[in-house]
């Protein structure tokens, strides 16, 4: 598939309102009416181009945030559920759980747990830039090494 | 000091394993887990096995933040030399990539760009005689 500079523009503009949390989300419809496509092109061009359907990609959003919230521990589950968008504590811990693999109040629990530097989230939690390297065993860099000669001049 | 692993950063790497292998072709070579997340790389059969990608979780919000807006301002974070350039289009193509440009001539080389399904631009190349 071949995606024009327009369409490619207003799929991304879809994407940030889908990251929005305002008091009265717009329906996939609406987000598909803004983006000038019928509902059925929306969500083939937008899973093509993001790997994810809008609606999923919607809660993904909404669950990455509110890992954060809960990781920065100002909020209780509850405050986090309502901040993000989700309509019952019940569907957002059974959402979190399922997707992140432990509930959301163990999520905050294990992040208090970790070492806390001012104004930043746990490193662990939140990876980035290779850090997860420092955790792995030594058979890993034993394999770099053991690479052939060859392809190391 | 030596080249041996870069990163992208994706947002699913389960999305992310699937895509790199079976639609573009590379084989894993590390998958550890580590918690919610993994240690994910892969190489590429037409190169030196220990030449690795590593797909690294795009959780840290800084990191989403600059993905995003590469993305958006349509920016490729990679670019991986192809020996057929129109060939590989066909065949990506045939799998239901998306592309935002063709295979199009620009200079020393023949460039194309398409999506990598994780919350990237990848451009592909092919140097013009090779």
């Amino acid at each position: 598939m071949f995606l024009g500079h327009e369409t490619f523009v207003r799929l991304c503009r879809a994407r940030d309102l889908l990251q929005e949390v305002p008091e009265e989300p717009a329906l996939i419809k609406d987000v598909a009416r803004e983006s000038g496509m019928s509902m059925f092109h929306f969500i083939r061009r937008f899973e093509a181009l993001f790997g994810t359907t809008p609606h999923q990609f919607r809660i993904n959003a909404r669950l990455g945030r509110a890992k954060l919230l809960l990781a920065r521990g100002q909020h209780s589950v509850t405050e986090v559920c309502m901040e993000v968008g989700f309509e019952s504590l019940g569907s957002f811990s059974e959402m979190f759980s399922r997707r992140i693999g432990v509930s959301p109040s163990h999520f905050q629990r294990a992040a208090r747990a970790m070492v806390q530097i001012p104004h930043q989230v746990p490193p662990r939690l939140f990876p980035g830039c290779l850090s997860l390297m420092g955790y792995l065993p030594p058979s890993v860099f034993r394999n770099f090494q053991e690479a052939p000669s060859s392809v190391l001049r | 000091m030596r080249i041996k692993l870069t990163s992208i950063m994706v947002d699913d790497q389960n999305k992310a394993l699937e895509f790199y292998t079976e639609t573009l072709g590379f084989s894993k070579k590390f998958e550890i887990p580590m918690g919610e997340y993994k240690w994910l790389t892969v190489v590429s059969p037409e190169g030196p096995d220990d030449l690795e990608l590593s797909l690294e979780p795009n959780a840290n919000p800084a990191g989403k933040t600059f993905q995003q807006a590469m993305f958006g301002q349509k920016i490729p974070v990679a670019a991986f030399e192809s020996s057929d350039i129109d060939a590989d289009f066909q065949r990506l193509k045939a799998q239901g990539v998306v592309f935002t440009l063709e295979p199009t001539p620009m200079g020393a080389v023949k460039i194309a760009v398409f999506s990598d399904t994780c919350g990237n631009l990848i451009q592909i190349y092919q140097p013009v005689g090779a």
